[in-house]
């Protein structure tokens, strides 16, 4: 097991050195010059070229590159801003804030968000699928996966605006969404976020109704749990005892998945509530061509995929036997 | 200046609706609480009358008391956009500026001299007066305060204005407003730089031929021409002191030394501020600003339509919130302004910007002036209206002055479009023919936001009707003024908007029609080089009567307007903002060109 995590961590230290070379080179094709947007409306060409080079524009792009590198590894005293201890992003150009630093005071709402989120939509999404499967054919089974299938052609912008709505601001059942700090007053934070995690649930809990579903049917089917029941076992022991452990691989494959893509920002959830978490700040490394901050946030999220990934491979041995064989 | 800020970050602005900036002396005749737009004329035409400077009496304080305000309690701000910067020096956009209304002082500032916002002087607020000069403007004497400090206590003395003027050369000093350097260092554009290139960091400091400060009280600004301005430029923020003792320079950004009624307890980019009591402000030195408040919860990332939402619902915490920087949104305006129990609650007011359509003069088919008064009279005006949410948001305008600048006249409109903002094609065809342009392309370039995508298109119908060909080519949000900027753009027309840097067209008509300040990346974006218009900008430079130079650049903005057609005006801005029902002192300032934060109190 070791050895296997050890090289699935080395795949993905190679994965995000690649990545980050297409994102500099990426940056580097757009349109815009970070130094003449810092540069403002007194720019002069002395002053430009002064910019180019405090923000190290004038080397080439390896160069670059290889200063990037440094600083990530080994950070760097040579910021005007102060020192950038490793793992050092640099500084943004827009704020003038530690990219590092930014990151990590976004984290929590992103982590805040994404935890919440995934509970719900587990326990709903599972819920129903499983209800589905126990019920399958039934009215249940039907409504359940019909509703599934309405909720899942919904998108969060249309959603996450109604339920503020009729919600908020209409019956006043509930507050604004806001995130509160968990250490600071753990009601406000539950509170604060209980709209974005339905919103947030609803909209992926529909896919794993379906899935869950689909594969405890399928499960259901197999030998060895029909040997199971013919030896005369209960079908609620054999339901979970059985079929459950085996149709969750699917089931925790794209659940690593989401939970990878959400931690690395959930970007129209953040925005259509207010929360400045990692995906908005991603839309606004874009929006002020701001290259350490893009380069930081994209690796970020990179790396929350990859590990995800990593989590759920090692969770296929856990749940699976014959994997950890193989 | 742009209407979306610092230069080449106003794309980004606009593209989330226009985070507008406002300067100083961008003054914005507001209605009070809820007005109907006769009204907010009104307010308009009192605002164009000069704003007088004001003397040592004027200049002391306390300020007056709001009538029924009263001290403590805790109100949050819902903001669209966070502060980039807070170094006074770096402050030229709306929302940083109104901020620093509680955060800085400077040598001078707007006393409201009227409870609703609309009268003000400019008065002394850390000098015991507006300035006072001997030759015309050319040397500007200012005696600071007793008892002024900043927020750790040490007093503000005259060397602490030094430094903050000698920082502003400072190559990291590159978003403020420049005009305060330019005349110091006698030179257009931003060759002031080389007066003192590194600022005050390596020794060198401004001789006394520019800069005195004899003892730990005086300042004396010489120069070389004579500027009457000075005491309105001085009152922007992006001239407030900076301590001397306390500069970080780079850092001084997120964390300043205060000197206003209230200090920074916490800022995270992105996500909050709280703004907390300055105990060493001492408002008997103060004849600007008040502090009722205890606290100032500010959150950012709060879309206009969500604000609007809450502010309207008046729940729970909402009820003490206040939108600053944050308008009503155009789906909900009509619901505000229409609902009696609002009324209170809201004020609306005149912004300083003016939208343009610029016509290219680079490209030779457009130096043909009777293509150019096709162009003004076909051009539907009532498209740009409707695209930022109607009559509420945009007035249909007749000039590039607007009704808040001195020198605005509301009969002038050449094209007729206040009888007919939908444009006339019919006009406009028959000068075509005449021309033998019937059917010419026309390369229409539009900001691809919401806004943009809504009036290029009724635009480009109303030109087509006229007999142009018209090629509407989309612009990303981000760079739309970074390419319309460029001398080799191939736009025939766009839009672009600019507002005041305080009530006068000298903020106005130099920066954007100076002939010989066309540029990659300037503001003449119409590239006009008329001879008659940059003899005269150097004319009414030199007029020192405020009055007389207000009625001569209004003549040069109409002459620029009807003669040269080198602009079509497109809009002249509005703003609708609201409040929570326990805010009391809700005041649209003209000045601020919004909602007063000075003035707020729970109640």
């Amino acid at each position: 097991m070791l050895r296997f995590l050890l090289r699935r961590s080395l795949g993905a230290v190679v994965i995000l050195f690649l990545l980050s070379i297409v994102a500099f080179l990426l940056f580097f094709g757009m349109p815009r010059d970070p130094a003449l947007l810092m540069c403002g409306k007194t720019c002069t060409p002395a002053n430009l070229e002064n910019l180019h080079h405090v923000l190290g524009l004038d080397k080439s792009i390896p160069e670059q590159y290889g200063i990037f590198l440094h600083n990530l590894v080994l950070g760097s005293d040579g910021f005007a801003q102060g020192p950038c201890p490793a793992p050092c992003f640099g500084y943004s150009y827009h704020t003038n804030e530690q990219v590092w630093g930014t990151l990590m005071d976004r984290l929590p709402i992103t982590v805040s968000l994404t935890l919440g989120g995934a509970v719900c939509f587990l326990v709903i999404g599972l819920g129903t699928g499983l209800i589905a499967a126990w019920k399958r054919g039934t009215l249940v089974d039907k409504t359940f996966t019909a509703g599934a299938m309405v909720i899942s052609s919904m998108q969060i912008y249309f959603l996450g605006p109604l339920a503020l709505a009729v919600l908020v601001y209409q019956t006043h059942l509930f507050e604004k969404p806001a995130y509160h700090e968990f250490t600071a007053d753990p009601a406000t934070w539950f509170t604060g976020l209980i709209i974005p995690w339905v919103v947030l649930s609803t909209i992926f809990a529909s896919q794993y109704t379906r899935m869950a579903r689909s594969s405890m049917i399928e499960q259901l089917q197999e030998e060895h749990v029909r040997t199971a029941r013919a030896k005369g076992m209960s079908r609620r022991y054999v339901f979970f005892r059985y079929a459950w452990r085996g149709s969750l691989i699917p089931i925790v494959t794209i659940f690593g998945i989401d939970l990878g893509s959400l931690l690395g920002g959930a970007i129209i959830t953040e925005y259509t509530f207010g929360l400045p978490g990692l995906g908005r700040l991603a839309v606004e490394s874009v929006f002020f061509s701001d290259l350490p901050l893009l380069l930081g946030v994209m690796l970020f999220s990179a790396t929350m995929i990859l590990l995800c990934n990593i989590v759920v491979d090692a969770a296929y041995a856990y749940i699976d036997p014959r994997v950890r064989l193989a | 200046m742009s209407r979306s800020g610092r230069r080449h970050l106003h794309a980004a602005a606009s593209v989330l609706a226009a985070a507008a900036l406002v300067l100083t002396g961008c003054s914005s005749g507001g209605s009070k609480t809820g007005g109907d737009d006769k009204e907010q004329r009104q307010n308009a035409e009192r605002q164009k009358a000069l704003i007088k400077f004001g003397d040592a009496a004027a200049s002391k304080g306390p300020a007056a008391e709001v009538p029924g305000a009263k001290p403590g309690g805790t109100v949050s701000v819902p903001a669209r956009d966070s502060y980039a910067h807070l170094d006074p020096a770096q402050i030229y956009v709306f929302n940083e500026m109104q901020v620093a209304l509680l955060l800085h002082r400077g040598l001078t500032g707007y006393k409201a001299t009227s409870d609703d916002g609309s009268k003000h002087e400019i008065v002394g607020d850390l000098a015991t007066d507006s300035g006072t000069t001997s030759d015309g403007g050319k040397t500007w004497k200012f005696t600071l305060k007793d008892g002024i400090t900043f927020q750790d206590g040490s007093a503000i003395t005259s060397k602490d204005i030094r430094h903050s003027v000698e920082r502003l050369f400072a190559p990291f000093i590159n978003q403020g407003p420049p005009y305060l350097q330019q005349w110091l260092a006698d030179t257009p554009g931003t060759d002031y730089r080389k007066l003192l290139p590194d600022g005050p960091f390596k020794g060198k400091h401004l001789p006394d031929t520019i800069l005195q400060t004899p003892d730990e009280k005086t300042v004396v600004f010489k120069f070389k021409k004579p500027h009457p301005d000075l005491p309105y430029a001085l009152a922007m923020p992006g001239y407030a002191v900076v301590s001397q003792k306390g500069d970080t320079k780079e850092k001084y950004d997120k964390a300043p030394v205060t000197t206003g009624p209230y200090k920074i307890q916490s800022f995270r980019s992105g996500k909050s501020m709280v703004l907390v009591k300055n105990t060493n402000w001492d408002p008997a030195t103060d004849p600007i600003r008040h502090r009722y408040v205890d606290r100032f919860n500010i959150t950012f990332n709060q879309q206009y339509e969500d604000s609007t939402k809450a502010l309207i619902a008046d729940t729970g915490a909402d009820r003490t919130a206040v939108s600053w920087q944050n308008s009503v949104d155009a789906g909900n305006l009509s619901k505000v302004l229409n609902d009696p129990g609002m009324k209170s609650r809201t004020v609306i007011g005149y912004q300083p910007y003016v939208g343009q359509m610029n016509i290219n003069l680079s490209h030779k088919a457009m130096q043909d002036k009777k293509v150019r008064e096709a162009i003004a009279y076909a051009l539907p005006t009532s498209a740009f209206q409707r695209a930022y949410g109607g009559s509420a948001a945009m007035e249909t305008p007749g000039g590039i002055i607007s009704p808040t600048v001195s020198g605005y006249d509301p009969s002038f409109d050449p094209w007729g479009k206040k009888k007919n903002p939908g444009g006339d094609p019919a006009k406009a065809k028959k000068l075509l023919q005449e021309a033998g342009k019937v059917g010419m392309k026309l390369t229409f370039g539009y900001i691809n936001s919401q806004e943009g995508q809504a009036y290029s298109t009724a635009m480009a119908a109303g030109l087509k009707k006229a007999g142009f060909d018209v090629q509407r080519q989309e612009v990303p949000a981000e760079t739309y003024y970074d390419q319309v900027s460029k001398l080799d753009n191939n736009f025939d027309i766009f839009n672009t908007n600019w507002g005041a840097d305080w009530p006068s067209a000298s903020t106005v008509i130099p920066p954007c029609f100076d002939g010989r300040a066309i540029a990659d990346g300037a503001q003449n974006y119409s590239q006009v080089n008329d001879p008659k218009v940059n003899s005269e900008i150097d004319r009414i430079n030199r007029v020192t009567d405020p009055a007389e130079a207000a009625a001569e650049w209004g003549k040069l903005g109409e002459y620029l307007v009807k003669d040269v057609i080198n602009v079509v005006p497109t809009g002249y801005f509005k703003q609708t903002q609201i409040a929570g029902s326990r805010i009391g002192g809700l005041v649209y300032d003209d000045v601020i060109g919004g909602v007063d934060p000075r003035r707020l109190y729970v109640k």
